[in-house]
């Protein structure tokens, strides 16, 4: 009878491991730590969230002279850090602090665990040839379920929320767009955009400044499905400083002086959009 | 002979053979066409396996979207391809041209080295098309490079065969989480046409 028991207990024991891994795997993605751990907030104080593209064994873009996207991505983010941790109130996170892989989802995630009240990724572009200027990216919902529209609609004009959507039914519209948070920040997304993208040429072809050179072309804002975008949940953009891809726009990029006001410009921006929220 | 303890066990066992058969199964309810139904017939279409007939009479001209080295953005150019009773067949010749590159001075949409897999169409028009991993490991990555890529594929797609409204992009047979970092591939893309200069 014992000697009978034992495949059966065998495929049992199987089984239970079977469905712990399978537990595991689907736990993993949502709580793996934090990248860095964030520090702890003065009472009421708000978080803003940086975060450097790429990072690790996902270099990004890489430009003629072998220089690699992430290095620029983290150089312009924690100077911006600085800049707003000099004269702003706010609790300033990066998704990175040093040249480590960060998953789309962890970078999303830390905006969410500590309630930020914006996100901005930071990036140096990159294109089939010789493109060049900068960009601010939001969300786009083009691709999106018609459901979805319809609670970002709401969300959107949130004065109309609380009376078109009855009490117990507010659970589930968080439960969807969990999924889809930014869709509910479309529209403070763009204004931050605008902010950003506003300042960015402007400061970076200023009249008088000592090297000239460093302008760049405005290429406008535009709206696109990032990842790293999708699941944020306050307002959120992601800022292409210029093209690594363009040998001209490299040497900008890895040029100090050049960053200092990519990250100038867009905290003004930023500044400018908290200013008016 | 039996005991509670191992009909618990069986019990255990049926269930997870119960979840392995649902895990999958899930995810097969899209009907899928087959290459040789999909597409309205055309009358005078060649046999299947005859190299594609330079006639005009069985080619067809399609507007393919490559990468204007000025600003990044898509230009179109104009090129033949035959003419097929299968509108799978057409799609993959589309895509295979895209992927040869521009003909004339305008830079190319997708990696060189990328291989076309299998398209398949389903019945409310999403287009599925498999590429091969260079699509991804040979990209030149950033956001304005994802988008032409992209949009390249599903503008194309959509504005030259009509029945096909959405397209997914999967990479060797998978749904990848992005194309190069930025623009998630984990639903299906509706044309954008203003990807596409306008002058």
């Amino acid at each position: 009878m014992k000697n009978r028991q034992r495949p059966l207990l065998a495929l049992a024991v199987l089984a239970a491991f079977l469905c712990a891994a399978a537990a595991a795997g689907a736990a993993s993605g949502a709580a793996s730590p934090s990248p860095s751990p964030a520090p702890p907030s003065r009472p009421g104080q708000k978080t803003i969230v940086i975060d450097p593209g790429r990072g690790g064994l996902d270099v990004g873009a890489k430009g003629k002279f072998g220089n690699l996207e992430k290095t620029v991505d983290l150089a312009v983010s924690l100077k911006l850090k600085a800049l707003i941790e000099q004269n702003m109130a706010y609790r300033v996170l990066l998704t990175r602090d040093k040249d480590i892989d960060v998953s789309l989802e962890n970078r999303s995630a830390l905006a969410n665990n500590n309630d930020a009240i914006v996100f901005i990724s930071i990036h140096a572009n990159g294109s089939f040839r010789t493109a060049t200027g900068a960009e601010t990216f939001y969300m786009s919902l083009t691709d999106v379920d018609e459901e979805t529209r319809k609670l970002a609609y709401l969300e959107n004009n949130s004065s109309q929320l609380d009376t078109r959507i009855a009490d117990e039914s507010k659970d589930d519209v968080k439960m969807i767009l969990w999924d889809m948070a930014q869709a509910a920040y479309i529209k403070q997304s763009a204004r931050l955009a605008e902010a950003i993208q506003r300042e960015l040429p402007a400061l970076l072809a200023m009249e008088g400044r000592p090297s000239r050179s460093l302008a760049v072309e405005n290429r406008g804002i535009k709206q696109a499905r990032f990842k790293v975008l999708t699941g944020v949940a306050c307002p959120a953009v992601l800022v292409e400083v210029a093209f690594m891809s363009n040998p001209e726009e490299e040497q900008k990029l890895i040029n100090g002086e050049f960053q200092t006001s990519v990250a100038q410009a867009i905290y003004r921006g930023l500044a400018s959009y908290l200013k008016s929220s | 002979m039996k005991s509670p303890k191992t009909a618990l066990i069986v019990a255990l066992a049926v269930l997870l053979a119960a979840l392995v058969f649902i895990f999958f199964r899930s995810g097969a309810r899209e009907v899928i066409l087959k290459p040789t139904d999909a597409g309205p017939a055309a009358a005078t279409a060649p046999a299947k396996d005859t190299p594609p007939p330079t006639d005009a009479r069985h080619t067809k001209k399609v507007t393919l979207f490559f990468v204007r080295a000025s600003d990044g953005l898509l230009a179109p150019e104009e090129r033949d391809i035959a003419v097929s009773d299968s509108l799978i067949r057409e799609a993959e010749e589309f895509v295979t041209e895209l992927i040869k590159g521009s003909a004339g001075d305008l830079a190319p949409a997708l990696p060189a080295e990328t291989k076309l897999g299998r398209i398949f169409i389903t019945q409310d028009g999403t287009a599925y098309v498999d590429f091969s991993r260079e699509l991804a490991d040979k990209h030149p990555s950033g956001t304005t490079a994802e988008l032409s890529t992209i949009y390249a594929v599903v503008d194309g797609l959509a504005y030259n065969f009509k029945s096909i409204k959405k397209v997914f992009l999967l990479i060797d047979g998978e749904e990848r989480e992005t194309l190069a970092g930025h623009v998630g591939l984990d639903r299906a893309f509706l044309p954008d046409y203003s990807q596409i200069a306008k002058n």
